[in-house]
């Protein structure tokens, strides 16, 4: 009889099926980085002497800063920054300048990511649908129902092209949320980035449609620095998802991202995230470094959402945050990580809560496997003029196997003696009752894991756009829930 | 067996390693006008220990209290519980770090922590951090953790029975307190509440 | 008479001690059975055993279940094959609707003998369907697996389950322990609902009450790991009215 432990690999080491190299044409500047390098990236990609100074700027905070070491990452080896090329680029095709490179358009084909209007204008799909931002290393190759969206007065384009054409949007709001010298990778990220997306809906908009980012590394001895910025103005409100996949290689590769989202008065931004960056190996070689930083500030009565489903990266040091700043304004952080193998994630929240009755919200389900760590890491501080303010957080553990470890680190500052801050943190593990149970009406095991990870993690996939709660169940090796139920 | 622990009165160990099989509870007490680092560090190296530790911390004025607790099951079969409770009025500043450590293999271990303070000025200070860190699979483990002020709803219902608001604001604190007081000697549990 | 069920000299043991000591049981097809015992007795054990439960170890005798093997299958294997066991305990999986779990054990089944799944509106047919048999309401099919259920509520769930799997051979492990009258004549109804000639039961109970709804073909007592009586309803009434120490063994 095949116990809970045994099952597990099967369950868990499926294959990476995104983990292909896509053959194309990249031009790419010396590895390294200095500040020539800074300079050739920002020449590259013809910026003001503005954005460049904000570059520079930045590299010489970094310099004098050292990588945070209080994760509960023991696996995340010492980076050479200088053995990173920090640029990579697919070569354009000068034949067809306007259009998506045929072996970039196969390659997001074969990830199921739309980087094509085509089919849903024929009607193929009559499925409500989302435009997409697709990343490709280090630049924007597409981005969909621009014109749509433009109709509305919303602006959905790579970053690049948001510099060149809304520049003041830029420099308005750029660093605004997350500054320059917040931590030793959002520094990395403001002196090297390269491409990312840019939002902007305007004044009462709300949007018509899911807008997406997709982040796809594919370069060998790159990393990927993108940028993403999102303003929602007064009284708009979108949702937004990411998703970020990478090919298999026994090298670790950085990806150290910023997003900023601004969200201004009554508005609301859904942000959701589902992220399978190429994990490593069984034996713990490879994988993606995820080291990101995410914030939202929240003005008067608007909502900022994170929902994330983390499968991905040998590493992930990750804490999408939110500024309360607006009095009642709210906020929630639903997470799903799954760590399996060797990989080690380190990763949570923190709800800053300066306004008056402001709210959070926290659900964050760990589930480790294997030899992997699994760490909720999160602040909630009620500042002095956080009056009536309120959070609640639960966090919750499942251990699956007598070889990973599971960690719950939460602080708590209370600086308002009429605000209320809950805290909760259970672990559990999948019972041998529960396996026989499903056995028994004819579910095996391996499936019955799946069912039953699945719905340990259901209040938080349940949050996410249809497409992605799909994706994300598929991911956590569960068929059965969908279009039932 | 009842160790009770008056900080900075009493000497309070820093360190305790249980190898044998017992029943062992720790009461911390931290009276007000007593700042205070309380470090402790606990470690359970036998199966069959029933641990429980009670922490109680009243500072009404400008204290400065910090507990930083270690309780690490370094083999499985053992139980603790840990509840910390208290008041941070005035200008004080509470700490509270705490961790369950639960070595691998230490399975069938059940381990809980509990921290929730009252907070009764708006200057007054708390810092939370109740911690696990599990390294098994087999195991019952949990932490939870408030921070807030009185209820008002409670303490308008009990004016409106006639209690004036003094009262009943001690009323309310001694029943928030009231779970750990309970395992106080009689003489403390005096003190404490003449002095509330 | 075609035999769907034939345990010979069955020893099983759990934990190191031997609790099945010789087990002997014929089932032919369309038969109810009745195990009765004191506690202790092995009743739960040989469910535990038929069904394929972990932890339990089979140190002799043989289980044929329709001309196969029962002990080399795995649980799964069993249910697929036809047997189903109506949990005295059922465990919550939380987060996880009945209709999802049953969706799973409906097409892991189909999948199992060649079949198709079934397409989503096929399967909430069937699912109204045997809803409205058994008289429940609609949102239970939207309920967590057993979580938050009251006793009878469980109970209900596990005829509920059978109905959906029309399972040829089913036990009923003490499944009228701790329902009121009301709740008790529920599931009896239900039973006797999804009985056919085709299908056959084991059905372990302390009590009289359910067998008198029921109308079991024979009643055994398992006394102390082995079947000490066999015989027809008579014998339930004597442990009734003279309590088993009346029976030899």
């Amino acid at each position: 009889m095949k116990n809970v432990q045994d099952i597990i690999p099967a369950v868990t080491q499926h294959e990476y099926r995104e983990g292909f190299v896509t053959d194309i044409q990249q031009e790419f500047v010396p590895k390294g980085l200095n500040e020539e390098i800074i300079r050739t990236i920002s020449s590259l990609k013809g910026e003001p002497q503005w954005l460049l100074d904000f570059r520079l700027d930045a590299f010489s905070r970094w310099k004098k800063m050292t990588p945070p070491s209080w994760g509960h990452l023991s696996r995340l080896p010492k980076i050479d920054f200088q053995d990173i090329i920090y640029y990579a680029a697919p070569k354009k095709d000068s034949d067809r300048p306007k259009e998506i490179d045929p072996a970039l358009q196969e390659t997001f084909d074969k990830l199921g990511i739309p980087v094509g209007e085509r089919e849903v204008l024929a009607g193929v799909k009559p499925r409500e649908s989302v435009a997409v931002d697709a990343v490709f290393d280090s630049v924007s190759v597409s981005t969909t129902f621009r014109k749509t969206l433009a109709e509305k007065g919303i602006i959905f384009c790579s970053f690049s092209e948001a510099v060149r054409e809304h520049p003041e949007l830029v420099r308005k709001y750029l660093a605004s949320v997350v500054p320059v010298g917040d931590n030793f990778y959002a520094a990395l990220n403001s002196a090297v980035f390269s491409d990312g997306s840019f939002c902007y809906i305007p004044k009462g908009v709300k949007c018509p449609m899911d807008l997406s980012s997709y982040f796809r590394i594919n370069a060998s001895g790159t990393g990927q620095f993108e940028r993403t910025l999102i303003i929602a103005d007064e009284g708009s409100s979108v949702s937004y998802m990411e998703g970020c996949t990478a090919p298999m290689r026994d090298e670790n590769q950085l990806h150290a991202a910023v997003v900023e989202i601004i969200v201004e008065k009554d508005a609301d931004v859904r942000y959701s995230t589902v992220q399978n960056w190429y994990p490593g190996d069984a034996q713990g070689r490879g994988g993606i470094l995820n080291l990101v930083t995410k914030r939202g500030l929240c003005k008067e009565g608007a909502h900022l959402s994170w929902t994330q489903v983390e499968t991905g990266s040998a590493i992930t040091w990750k804490y999408p945050s939110t500024v309360l700043q607006g009095d009642g304004s709210t906020s929630e952080f639903y997470s799903v990580a799954l760590t399996n193998n060797w990989q080690q994630a380190d990763t949570g929240t923190k709800m800053i809560h300066l306004g008056r009755n402001t709210r959070s919200r926290i659900v964050s389900k760990g589930i480790s496997a294997g030899h992997s760590e699994n760490s909720y890491r999160g602040l909630v501080r009620m500042g002095k003029g956080a009056f009536g303010a309120r959070n609640f957080s639960r966090c919750d553990s499942l251990l699956i196997g007598s070889t990973c470890g599971a960690h719950t680190f939460p602080v708590i500052q209370n600086f308002n003696n009429t605000s209320l801050v809950e805290h909760e943190a259970t672990t559990s593990r999948i019972s041998e009752d529960q396996l026989f149970y499903c056995n028994q009406r004819g579910i095996g095991p391996e499936d019955a894991v799946g069912l039953i990870v699945n719905g340990y993690a259901r209040e938080v996939l349940q949050r996410l756009p249809m497409e992605f709660a799909v994706e994300a169940q598929k991911l956590l090796a569960v068929n059965l829930e969908g279009s039932v139920g | 067996m009842d160790r009770v622990y008056r900080v900075g009165i009493d000497e309070v160990p820093k360190r305790l390693t249980l190898k044998e099989a017992e029943e062992l509870r720790l009461v911390f007490v931290v009276m007000p006008g007593i700042s205070a680092d309380v470090p402790f560090d606990i470690s359970i190296e036998r199966e069959g220990v029933k641990l429980e530790i009670y922490g109680l911390y009243l500072c009404p004025r400008s204290e400065q209290v910090n507990f930083r607790v270690r309780v690490r099951h370094l083999v499985g079969g053992s139980t603790s519980t840990q509840l910390f409770k208290g008041i941070a009025g005035g200008s004080a500043r509470v700490g509270f770090d705490g961790l369950i450590y639960i070595a691998p293999d230490a399975q069938k271990t059940k381990a809980f922590q509990e921290n929730h303070t009252l907070l009764l000025s708006d200057s007054a200070l708390i810092d939370s951090r109740p911690q696990l860190e599990i390294y098994a699979d087999d195991v019952e483990c949990s932490h939870g953790a408030t921070t807030g002020s009185l209820n008002p709803e409670e303490l308008f219902y009990m004016r409106s029975r006639g209690i004036p608001e003094e009262l009943a604001r001690r009323i309310q604190i001694h029943s928030f307190i009231s779970p750990v007081l309970k395992y106080l000697p009689e003489e403390y549990r005096r003190q404490i509440l003449a002095r509330l | 008479m075609e035999t769907i069920l034939q345990i010979t000299g069955l020893h099983a043991s759990s934990g190191g001690k031997e609790i099945l000591k010789g087990v002997d049981l014929t089932i032919n097809k369309g038969e109810v059975h009745a195990i009765m015992g004191p506690n202790g007795a092995g009743k739960s054990t040989l469910s535990a055993v038929l069904a394929g439960r972990p932890d339990y170890e089979v140190t002799a005798g043989s289980v044929t279940f329709m001309g196969r093997n029962l002990l080399e299958m795995t649980p799964e294997e069993r249910a697929w094959a036809g047997l189903f066991l109506s949990f005295q305990y059922p465990v919550e999986i939380p987060g996880v609707s009945i209709t999802n779990f049953m969706k799973g054990a409906v097409n892991s089944k189909r999948k199992a003998l060649g079949q198709d799944e079934l397409t989503p509106a096929q399967f909430l047919k069937l699912l109204k369907d045997k809803m409205s048999m058994l008289k429940m309401k609609g949102e239970f099919a939207k309920r967590e697996v057993n979580v938050g259920f009251s006793g009878g509520e469980k109970k209900r769930n596990e005829i509920f389950q059978m109905a959906m799997l029309d399972p040829s051979f089913c036990i009923l492990d003490e499944t009228d322990s701790g329902l009121d009258v009301d709740a008790l004549k529920i599931v009896a109804d239900g039973v006797n609902s999804l009985r056919t000639p085709d299908k056959s039961a084991i059905v372990i109970t302390h009590y009289r009450r359910l067998l008198d709804l029921l109308r079991p073909d024979r009643v055994h007592i398992l006394k102390d790991g082995r079947i000490v009586r066999s015989g027809g309803m008579e014998l339930a009434e004597q442990i009734e009215t003279k309590g088993f120490d009346s029976v030899d063994g």
